[in-house]
């Protein structure tokens, strides 16, 4: 029992980061129907920002975070409005493949930030902080974990009120479901996917914290973590935000309990899946769910037109 | 009908491999002078074509599936990657952690193309049923399939982070490791290799070229541009897509077991996603759904590096003056160049090459 919660806890705050990632798929594919594989690099560079800050030029960390945090937001605007606008109304598979590139780019620039050495994030408790954990109940709950979760809870409210009530927010929502009528009423459409990209941009900053503070670490490889959104955002539907986060809490307790119990299982079946098989499992699960329903579990079926 | 190129009486005349003699001499000089390139140029330049020739094969395969039939798929390397395990399996040399049987080129190399294009016709009812983005995104879950599987099946593949050695290079018995006499010339095994590689690439282009013209290539032209106008049209879908699908990993395989012979080894790693993602961008580089493009896209790879070494040779500019490492340096431009190409080049090399050609053949006239 204890080990089913421990997997519980920790596959509820990786869903928590995933969400985030997740999250801000779901608004770029809603907004411009564009797929952005740029998405983890940009977690990870947020991060990257946020250790530059916090570590090695010792800015208090807070202050580091919240910078790292609006620096990635505005390089989403960025990258927006240099690459990405000229490229309305392209083939969906040329934009695909042009936020690879970016991928590409952003991340090779930051691989030889990194080098060889992991960095580490800094810590906003000194004394118990990002590295420390509570055990309750003889299940070990990082702090980590659980400011993930919060963060996530928060920003995803956050979220939720300002398309509810904001002006943005609903220019957003018109502008998702349809982009020439939304035009026509007046709303700045352009601007509306910058605000997409930097709203992305937040989110993935803060996810790319999450997956990279305390013992974890920034490396060369941390974007795979990151990349573990996607299929949460194929699971829940491509275009839906409740079905991100329903993705995403599949994915993250996928990836706890097959972590804990895949020993257990595999020795009671008597056939091994192999080493690492956590990291794939999410990926089988949505290749499996877009067999049978391809556009998600909450997604908008498409209709097409000959 | 002398003197008149652009003139065609009948329509197979139209449709043929090389529509006029200006072609066929084109391509006669440029076959001549790659063979003779074989005796003149260094190991080194001769390696880079080689390398080149066997991409370019690969990247035909992919075009296949994506710039003809429009089925977006990531996960060509993982096709690559069954074809070079199944050649490394049946012809590589048994050790005491893998298998091997150790047999002749004329099965291993047939055989590395019939695996790949049989694992992409089991995926095909996957395949067949999705299209666009969620094509894409499955395929995507191949490649982490397809890595983990690879990693994990040691006795074929040798482990993550150990590898094998592949299919050894020998040719209806005669043992080709160590080159080869023929008269009073002696042949070394990157020449063999080169030629080989030429002349499978040579075949694989006149494939495509083929197909293009054939029933199956409108049929696949005619998926990408609405598929379901083309069902309407009387094209079964399921056999159409799937028999792309079959025939990119088929050129894949026969690639991939090409090329990790010419390097000797083969590690599981290899084949991640950034290895599938290459060969989408030389696709996209060249010109998808181009046959010329494709080939193009390949050398400017490959040749891409090589020329970076070299300007910073000439230029005597040494490495740790560099704020990148040489690696680095060839991904971030290699990065910057998809993107530029596909902002103002869509139509890739191939476009351009166009435009040039046509220049050429209009002028002086600027039209």
């Amino acid at each position: 029992m204890i080990i089913f919660l421990q997997a519980t806890v920790e596959g509820l705050s990786l869903a928590a980061i995933y969400s985030l990632v997740a999250i801000g798929f779901v608004l770029i594919y809603k907004a411009m129907e564009v797929l952005s594989f740029a998405q983890p690099a940009l977690a990870v560079v947020g991060a990257g920002i946020i250790s530059f800050l916090s570590v090695e030029r010792g800015i208090p960390f807070w202050i580091a975070l919240v910078l790292g945090v609006i620096f990635t937001g505005v390089l989403g605007l960025i990258i927006e409005r240099t690459f990405l606008r000229p490229m309305v109304g392209e083939p969906v598979f040329s934009v695909a493949v042009l936020t690879i590139g970016i991928d590409l780019l952003l991340r090779t620039l930051l691989d030889s930030w990194i080098g060889i050495n992991p960095k580490y994030m800094g810590d906003p408790f000194p004394s118990y902080g990002n590295f420390g954990a509570v055990n309750v109940g003889g299940v070990n709950i990082k702090y980590l974990e659980v400011a993930a979760f919060f963060t996530a809870v928060v920003l995803i409210l956050l979220l939720t009120i300002f398309f509810r009530k904001s002006k943005y927010g609903i220019a957003m929502r018109a502008t998702s479901y349809d982009q020439e009528a939304a035009m026509a009423q007046g709303i700045n459409v352009g601007r509306i996917f910058g605000l997409v990209w930097l709203i992305a941009g937040i989110l993935a900053a803060f996810a790319g914290f999450f997956i990279t503070g305390g013992f974890n670490t920034l490396s060369q490889f941390s974007f795979i973590s990151a990349l573990r959104a996607l299929p949460a955002v194929v699971i829940g539907g491509l275009d839906s935000i409740p079905g991100a986060v329903v993705g995403s809490i599949i994915i993250g307790l996928t990836q706890g309990y097959v972590a804990y119990y895949q020993l257990t299982f595999e020795a009671f079946i008597g056939f091994s899946f192999g080493s690492g098989f956590s990291i794939v499992a999410p990926y089988l699960i949505m290749f499996v769910i877009l067999i049978f329903k391809p556009d998600g579990l909450f997604g908008t079926e498409e209709v097409e037109r000959v | 009908m002398r003197g008149r190129p652009n003139l065609y009486t009948d329509y197979q005349k139209e449709s043929s491999i090389f529509s006029n003699k200006t072609q066929k001499s084109w391509f006669g000089l440029l076959i001549s002078l790659a063979i003779g390139l074989c005796f003149l140029a260094t190991d080194y330049w001769l390696l880079l074509i080689t390398t080149s020739c066997l991409i370019a094969i690969a990247s035909w395969g992919l075009n296949i599936v994506s710039g003809l039939a429009g089925q977006i798929n990531l996960a060509h390397g993982v096709f690559i990657g069954v074809g070079t395990y199944a050649s490394a399996v049946i012809g590589g040399v048994a050790t005491s952690s893998v298998i091997g049987y150790n047999l002749d080129m004329i099965f291993w190399l047939p055989v590395a193309g019939l695996a790949s294009a049989v694992v992409g016709l089991i995926i095909a009812p996957i395949t067949v049923k999705l299209k666009g983005l969620n094509l894409a995104l499955v395929t995507l879950a191949l490649v982490f399939i397809g890595s983990h599987l690879f990693s994990n099946f040691k006795s074929m593949t040798g482990g993550a982070g150990l590898g094998r050695k592949v299919a050894t290079l020998k040719l209806f018995g005669i043992d080709l490791e160590n080159g080869l006499q023929v008269g009073s010339y002696y042949l070394q095994r990157e020449q063999i290799l080169y030629l080989f590689s030429l002349l499978i690439c040579v075949l694989a282009g006149l494939g495509v070229k083929n197909l293009v013209r054939s029933r199956a290539g409108r049929a696949y032209s005619a998926i990408r541009d609405g598929d379901i106008a083309a069902e309407a049209l009387g094209i079964n879908l399921f056999r159409y897509k799937a028999s792309a699908f079959a025939l990119s990993s088929f050129y894949g395989g026969i690639s991939g077991a090409l090329f990790f012979t010419v390097s000797g080894g083969v590690e599981p790693g290899s084949f991640n996603l950034v290895y599938s993602i290459t060969f989408v961008a030389i696709v996209v580089i060249g010109g998808a759904g181009t046959v010329l493009g494709p080939l193009f896209g390949a050398f400017f790879y490959t040749l891409f590096p090589a020329v970076i070494q070299l300007f910073l040779h000439t230029f005597d500019i040494g490495e740790q003056s560099l704020p990148l490492n040489l690696g680095q340096l060839e991904r971030l431009l290699f990065g910057l160049v998809i993107i530029l190409f596909l902002m103002f080049e869509p139509r890739g090399l191939w476009g351009i090459w166009f435009r040039l050609r046509n220049y050429f053949k209009a002028w002086p006239f600027s039209y």
